[in-house]
């Protein structure tokens, strides 16, 4: 019953589909045909009149790809959520030299919009997504463009018998073919599609080229960074408490003669000191490589995290490998962004507990942090979890934060790895 | 007292000997690695042994293994643990077995000669001495926080210092009071916690560590 309730709606949204598919695919066709028929009008033998609908067709179908195309891959994103990536190429930035001239990573230009437009144009020819349209608007018409055509054909067939302008025999013809395919001839869309207007493999590698470049730059700076920090706290903290321990003890040397009671007071202050230098080395340690980390690995990590953070946190690891090993980048990076979303759970959800799952599947590792605080949490471009989620990258791993105004948080962190 | 010294470095072990044996101690054996540690625990079954955390030949915790697979042989067996950085997670797990004698602390307490044979000494008969720090996260961390509102300021301190291992009357000494308010907050203390008193310090300690591992 169900089923047979269905199929008119079915039919229904089919032979709406199916026009959509029509129009997007054969917008192009319908122009070369528009052209066609003027240049036939002004004299099908005169190759003067063939000159302007040429040249309106071409400039046509040249501006009408990558809007077409867009519309084409939302059209199947919609209807059967096949993400069919785009690929474009994206402009670089455009800046303002010393001279008062603009670069655009090709020319300079006097002005800015000058430069803009020299730079779009040379995006959009060197960009091999437009010769992918372009093919993509030629073939389409052929493998998604004919089918989709029936239904609206045999209504159009129907409507023409029923006013009397075709012979009667065809109204029912074409109203069966136009009910029958209805829900299918919209489908040819999705796999031509996914085989024309994909990425190359090409474009893909060059993207990926471009990603891992950016990455490396953004490693290299934040390596730098982190070694300055090193640097700057060992030469301010550990340094020079050594050499004012040193001082104390050659004072103390001097004095043990003279004045043993102040000789011994330098002793101790030394001894402080030497007991306070080693709490900041270790303070400094915990925070490039924390030793429970090496000593344990991720798991145990995470759960003495977890006892010294002052909200109630309960860890969940696979039961089957305790002392689960990972490479010590991928254990470094995961613990130390679960050691953050912690901190911002306690800090700016103000939550009062927290679950920590650690699991693996087949391809990586994936930690979830869970909390029941007052969510909210964004990722914005220049904030922690972007960093986060930068460092992660680099393992080409991922970060999902799910964070609803009034909460709870949820942040799901994924690294592939093979050393499971 | 009969030691063990188990370390890897070599100016470290050598310095600990040397102290050790100004106190008057003898140091019955050193050893340098974790099988090391774990066979000469067992084998001259010293009154306390001072275990480094991290040796080779893996440069993890193989210390604290080879302590916690002597102590499974021979239970209640004195180690004290010493380390660069104190965790908690490994401060429950060497009293999770509740046999005492255990002793946790930060390699710098060696500075101080004689808080360091007492803390050894303490071990040696059973007791506990653990660090401050673990102590203080242990009684502040999420899960025991809620029942230990219930305690007054004071009695928080009291029992964070018999935590550490010190007897009544070091505490008493501590914090400048006398012996006999000590105790009037240790009762009114175990009372809140729900633990009979009793007046063996070791025991007293458990209690409240297992009290604060498995609440």
């Amino acid at each position: 019953m169900k089923q047979l309730l269905g199929w008119p709606a079915r039919a229904g949204t089919g032979f709406l589909r199916a026009c959509a598919v029509a129009g997007v695919t054969m917008t192009v066709p319908a122009l070369w045909a528009a052209a066609a028929a003027l240049g036939v009008h002004g004299g099908a033998g005169n190759p003067w009149s063939w000159l302007l609908p040429v040249v309106l067709a071409v400039t046509g179908t040249l501006a009408a790809s990558r809007p077409l195309c867009r519309a084409v891959r939302a059209l199947v994103a919609r209807w059967t959520g096949t993400a069919v990536p785009a690929g474009y190429r994206e402009p670089g930035p455009v800046t303002r030299m010393a001279t008062g001239y603009w670069w655009n990573g090709d020319r300079y230009e006097r002005t800015r919009r000058d430069a803009l437009m020299d730079q779009r144009m040379r995006t959009y020819w060197r960009d091999p997504a437009t010769w992918r349209d372009l093919r993509f608007t030629a073939l389409a018409p052929l493998t998604a463009g004919l089918p989709a055509c029936l239904p609206p054909a045999g209504a159009a067939a129907a409507v023409l018998a029923l006013t009397g302008a075709a012979p009667l025999l065809v109204g029912p013809i074409g109203a069966a073919v136009a009910i029958g395919t209805a829900p299918y001839a919209w489908r040819a869309l999705e796999p031509a599609a996914v085989r024309f207007l994909r990425p190359s493999t090409a474009m893909l590698l060059a993207d990926r080229v471009d990603q891992l470049t950016a990455q490396r730059a953004d490693m290299t700076v934040t390596q730098a960074a982190e070694i300055r920090r090193i640097e700057r706290d060992l030469h301010d903290g550990a340094q020079a408490g050594l050499v004012a321990i040193g001082i104390s003890l050659a004072t103390a040397e001097r004095l043990m003669a003279t004045d043993p009671e102040r000789a011994r007071a330098l002793l101790r202050s030394a001894r402080a000191g030497a007991a306070g230098s080693l709490a900041e080395l270790r303070d400094l340690v915990r925070g490039i490589n924390p030793p429970v980390l090496s000593e344990r690995g991720l798991v145990d990590a995470v759960r003495a995290l977890a006892l010294t953070t002052p909200i109630a946190v309960t860890v969940t690891a696979p039961a089957d490998r305790p002392r689960l090993r990972l490479d010590p980048p991928i254990e470094s990076a995961l613990y130390f962004g679960t050691a953050e979303l912690l901190t911002n759970a306690v800090k700016h959800a103000r939550a009062t507990a927290a679950r920590i799952t650690l699991a693996h599947d087949g391809t990586g590792i994936v930690v979830e942090i869970e909390d029941d605080g007052r969510g909210g949490a964004t990722v914005r471009p220049d904030g922690g979890l972007a960093g986060l989620r930068r460092r992660l990258a680099v393992f080409d791993g991922t970060f999902e934060l799910d964070s609803p105004e009034g909460g709870p948080t949820r942040a799901i962190m994924v690294v592939p790895c093979e050393s499971l | 007292m009969r030691i063990l010294v188990a370390e890897d470095l070599y100016l470290l072990r050598d310095g600990m000997v040397h102290l050790i044996e100004a106190y008057g101690h003898e140091v019955v054996a050193t050893a340098a690695t974790g099988p090391e540690t774990l066979r000469a625990l067992l084998a001259f079954r010293p009154d306390v042994a001072v275990v480094d955390v991290r040796m080779p030949p893996t440069q993890s915790d193989e210390g604290l293994q080879a302590a916690l697979a002597a102590r499974r042989e021979v239970p209640g067996l004195p180690v004290l643990i010493l380390s660069q950085h104190v965790e908690q997670l490994y401060a429950r797990e060497l009293l999770a077995d509740g046999a005492g004698g255990v002793g946790y602390l930060l390699k710098e307490s060696v500075f101080d000669g004689e808080q360091f044979i007492d803390a050894l000494e303490r071990v040696a008969a059973g007791g506990t001495a653990m660090d401050p720090a673990v102590i203080g996260a242990l009684l502040t961390s999420g899960t025991s926080h809620r029942r230990l509102e219930r305690l007054t300021e004071r009695e928080y301190e009291v029992l964070g210092l018999m935590a550490e291992g010190l007897s009544n009357q070091a505490i008493a000494g501590r914090l400048f009071l006398s012996d006999s308010a000590i105790s009037k907050y240790t009762t009114s203390m175990f009372g809140k916690l729900g633990l009979t008193d009793d007046d063996n310090v070791n025991r007293r300690v458990q209690a409240v560590l297992a009290y604060l591992d498995h609440s």
